[in-house]
This record gives structure tokens, C-alpha cells and sequence, in this order.
């Protein structure tokens, strides 16, 4: 579905991405780790075209994306949900769903897909007249997913969307993503919550100065010492002397 | 009494035309974040091609208020593309790109000038358009020119608040103007909306200048007064809030014929800044602005 070779970009002359592959299968969850300052957000948006890459090529279901403007690459089916404080907070909840769906004209359809995040989402459906700007976290977090699948994509990009959640609401808001998956929408999920991501997905990358540094079927992922150390809170320097700290 | 009305009078249907280029000039920061300093003489040039369109098409008066703005808006649209753009590009975006952006403005207003003075030369062209006698209204005499003013630019303004909330395109103008990384997440086509936003903020202007045309002579400096006076509008409103910049036109039309008429004729400019002062001392960020940066 996403194949992504040898990436690599940026911002102005400041190289991030060092060359990035990686891959995701059609109906996948992939889980895209790392750190703050990794790239990731860099290569989520170098995937989405905000940002075009120097070197290498990434391809959506068989056709080349890179340089592409970024809302044809919504128009193929590939789309970014946003971190929850990305909701525009001047419109309404509906509003703000509407919006994910620019890119569709059939009104009938699109008022079908409204019932549907409404029925994943109820509370959207309550507040669906109120501005963004008074919902919680989680409900903003919710809002955003839903806005994806308004233009009912092929895939979806998820960018954190536990960030700055309440474990509550994160186990709600993964429940979620995963039936997202089941029900047939590829993912890309980018995570800093590492156990609860592998914990959902069926692959994960693990990437780090701006290239993947592990990668593996998420139950290896989890029990991967490598990855245990540096993300999931161990101390590391009595490993391997170190190693891990480099950054 | 009678006097009082018709001051007001006057006063309320010139407020309809700085309302409109404040409306335009309000309308293209709260999108683009360009402070547009050549927009008074995108308002010079909405006049004179309503009145070229006059002299060599028969069209009516409607007509020629409608495609005056559909030819300028398209002339606003290439100047925006070809030399603006480059310029919010290199700083970065639509952020507010500094005084590189605004000199750009000032200097467009004086090659826009000179075009026009090339094309149509210095002498005020009269804009001849009849409309019939006065509407007398009771003890009111109402010439039909204004008549027009506030109706044309009433429908104006209504057709503008159902775009931005009732329709697919005007919620994608309102996500562009809040934030273009995300708009282009949703799939909306960012260049597109931008040249869009800018060419109704000069077609804005454009009626107002066909609008003042038929009251007023039409030549190359008319874009000058008219600036200032929209910018004092659309600041006592509340900078970059739309149904300010139309109450700012508003007070700034009455108070200047109440002025005018009570006061001193003389004096008639410095009327509407003396209530910019006021307001300014009063409510630093206008009558209906937050201080928090407010959008459409």
C-alpha cells in the first residue's frame, strides 16, 4: 500500500530523514516509533507532502506520492490525522468534520459518513454544534480521527494521538484505531506510547536520527531488548556501556 | 431634524463604501495575512473599468457592477500570483512577512497608479450613469445613487457571510485563513483558496468603486483618501474581523458627514480619525476585536 525507499529531506538545509525505507500492507497497522527529535514528524509530513523530499521515492498504492501537493495525496486516499490540538477551535464540531471531507461531492454520502463517526463517536454527535475550542483533549483527539475518515481514505496516518491523554482516554481512543483497522482503512500509526502501539500493531519501526533502526513484528518488538531500553523507560547505560544513549 | 437625516443619510451610504474596501482589506489579512496597501487603488481601478465598461458596452447598471468586480478580482488574482506570492513564499509562508510584503503594497499602489494615468490620463472622468429622480420618502429626499450604494452593497455583504457559512468552498476559505499546513491535510487546494480569497477582497473593493462612481468623479488618486479611511475603519472594528469592518465603515461615514455638516467642511478628513483615536484609547483592539488574534 505505502512504500517508502531511501528517504530522505528536511527543512530548508537542516537534513533530518537520512534515508528512510519502509513498507505497509494493505488492511496493516504499522507502528512508526521513536523518540522526540527522530524525524518522525518530519517523515509524516515528507509522506503527506508538506514538506517534498531531497532523495528517494515513496509510492501509495502503486503510484509515486513524493512531490506530490499535498491535497492530491488526500484525493488518492492518503491522509494525515492530526494531533488533537490541530482541530480548528473557530469552527464547529461538524464543521470541523466537514472539512475532512473537501475533497468528496456526493452530499448524500457524505452525510452518511457523518452518522458513521457519529456512531464511533457519539459524543461528536452531541456536540456537533459547538466549537471545537470547548471540547476536552480526548474529545479534540477524537474529533481529528473522525475528520479522517470523513473522505473515507485508503489510509490513514495517525500522528500521536495518545499524546497528552489520560490512560482512560488513550485506551479508548487506541480501541478505536483498531477497529478503524478491522473494518478495513490501512494505518500508519506514530506513536511515543511504544507498549500500547505494539501492543495494537501488527509491525513496528523504530527509527532514530532520521533512519529506521529496528524493525520487526511487533510481539519481537516488544519483548526486543533494544527497543525496551530505549523507549520503554529501562535504564541503559548498564546494558551496553551506553550504546543507546548516543543521542 | 431634517438636516440631522440627511447628514446621516449621506453619511450611511459612503459608509457602505469604506465598509466595503475595509471589508476587502480585512477580509484578505484575516486570510492571507497581507496588510494590502495597494487596495485603494485596486478600488481606483474597479471604477475605472466599471466606467470604460460603460462607455463601450451597453450593459446596465447591475451588469456593470458585476463585471467590473469579476475583472478586477481577476487582475487582483494575477498580481497576487505574480509578484505577491513570491514574497509570502520567501517569508516563509502566509505568516506576517514584515516590511518586506508592505513595501510591496505601497510600491504596487504607485505602479497601479501610473498604469491608470497611462490608460485613462489625469483628468476625473465623469460616470454618467441616470437613474431617475430622487425617491422622496416623507419629509426625506433620497437621490436614487444611494439607494444603490446600501442596497448593492448589503446583498454584497449577505452574499459574502452565506459563502463563508453555508457553503464547501467558504468553509475551506475559513480553514485556509486559520491555518494553511492543516487546510492542506483536509485536501483543500491552499493555492487555489488564496488566490480565490484575494480576487473577492478586490472585487470587494471594485464594487465600491463603481458604487461611488456615478456621486463622484472617477481618476487615479481617488484610491488614496479612500485607503486611509478604510484602514481607520477596519481598525475601529477590530482588524481583520469582517462584520467590524463593515460597522467601522459605518461609523466612519456618519461621523464624518455629521462632522462635515455640523462642524466644518473644511475639516472633513479629520473626522474619522479623531474617532480612530477615540476608539483606539478606548479599545485598543477595536470596537468588535479580541486581543487575542481573531479570524474568520
Amino acid at each position: 500500500m505505502l512504500e517508502i525507499a531511501g528517504v530522505e529531506g528536511g527543512y530548508g538545509s537542516v537534513q533530518i530523514l537520512n534515508g528512510v525505507s519502509m513498507r505497509v500492507a494493505r488492511g496493516q497497522m504499522v507502528a512508526l516509533l521513536g523518540g522526540n527529535g527522530t524525524g518522525k514528524s518530519t517523515l509524516l509530513k515528507t509522506i503527506s507532502g508538506l514538506i517534498k523530499p531531497w532523495k528517494g521515492s515513496i509510492t501509495f498504492d502503486g503510484q509515486r506520492i513524493d512531490g506530490l501537493r499535498p491535497d492530491l495525496i488526500v484525493r488518492r486516499g492518503l491522509v494525515q490525522v492530526t494531533q488533537g490540538k490541530e482541530a480548528y477551535p473557530g469552527l464547529t464540531v461538524e464543521e470541523n468534520l466537514r472539512l475532512g471531507a473537501h475533497v468528496r461531492r456526493d452530499r448524500a454520502g457524505v452525510r452518511r459518513t457523518l452518522e458513521r463517526v457519529f456512531e464511533y463517536f457519539p459524543i461528536l454527535g452531541d456536540r456537533r454544534n459547538q466549537f471545537s475550542a470547548t471540547l476536552s483533549g480526548g474529545q479534540l483527539q477524537m474529533l481529528c480521527i473522525g475528520r479522517g475518515m470523513m473522505s473515507e481514505p485508503k489510509m490513514m496516518l495517525l500522528d500521536e494521538p495518545s499524546a497528552a491523554l489520560a490512560p482512560q482516554v488513550v485506551l479508548d481512543i487506541f480501541r478505536i484505531i483498531g477497529r478503524i483497522c478491522r473494518e478495513g482503512t490501512t494505518l500508519l500509526l506514530v506513536e511515543q506510547n511504544v507498549r500500547m502501539a505494539l501492543l495494537l500493531a501488527e509491525y513496528g519501526y523504530v527509527i532514530r536520527d532520521g533512519v529506521v533502526h529496528i524493525e520487526g513484528p511487533a510481539e519481537k518488538l516488544i519483548g526486543d531488548d533494544n527497543v525496551r531500553l530505549s523507549y520503554l523507560g529501562g535504564t541503559v547505560a548498564d546494558r551496553d556501556g551506553g550504546k543507546n544513549l548516543r543521542h | 431634524m431634517q438636516y440631522f437625516m440627511d447628514l446621516v443619510v449621506v453619511g450611511f451610504s459612503i459608509g457602505m463604501v469604506y465598509a466595503l474596501v475595509a471589508l476587502g482589506i480585512s477580509f484578505i489579512y484575516s486570510g492571507l495575512d497581507i496588510v494590502h496597501f495597494a487596495h485603494g487603488e485596486i478600488y481606483m481601478l474597479g471604477a475605472f473599468i466599471g466606467v470604460a465598461l460603460f462607455k463601450h458596452t451597453g450593459l446596465s447598471y447591475p451588469m456593470l457592477l458585476i463585471a467590473s468586480m469579476v475583472l478586477t478580482g481577476l487582475l487582483g488574482v494575477a498580481i497576487e500570483r505574480l509578484f505577491y506570492r513570491r514574497l509570502t513564499r520567501a517569508g516563509g509562508g502566509y505568516t506576517f512577512a514584515g516590511m518586506g510584503m508592505i513595501i510591496c503594497g505601497f510600491g504596487m499602489s504607485i505602479v497601479l497608479q501610473n498604469v491608470a494615468y497611462l490608460i485613462w490620463g489625469a483628468k476625473p472622468l465623469p460616470f454618467p450613469v441616470s437613474f431617475g429622480m430622487p425617491l422622496e420618502i416623507g419629509e426625506l429626499t433620497l437621490p436614487r445613487s444611494y439607494i444603490w450604494i446600501v442596497g448593492a452593497a448589503l446583498i454584497l455583504m449577505a452574499a459574502l457571510h452565506l459563502f463563508l457559512k453555508k457553503t464547501r468552498l467558504g468553509l475551506a476559505a475559513r480553514a485556509v485563513a486559520h491555518n494553511k499546513e492543516i487546510a492542506y491535510l483536509m485536501g483543500i487546494n491552499v493555492p487555489m483558496m488564496i488566490s480565490v480569497l484575494f480576487g473577492i477582497g478586490c472585487a470587494l473593493a471594485a464594487a465600491a468603486g463603481v458604487l461611488v462612481g456615478p456621486i463622484n468623479y472617477v481618476q487615479v488618486l481617488m484610491g488614496i483618501g479612500i485607503l486611509i479611511k478604510a484602514f481607520a475603519a477596519a481598525v475601529i472594528g477590530g482588524f481583520g474581523n469582517l462584520p467590524g469592518a463593515v460597522l467601522g465603515g459605518l461609523l466612519v461615514g456618519v461621523t464624518e458627514s455629521l462632522g462635515a455638516g455640523y462642524l466644518s467642511g473644511s475639516y472633513k478628513d479629520i473626522y474619522a480619525f479623531i474617532l480612530l483615536i477615540f476608539v483606539l484609547m478606548v479599545r485598543p483592539s477595536g470596537i468588535l476585536g479580541v486581543s487575542i488574534k481573531s479570524k474568520a
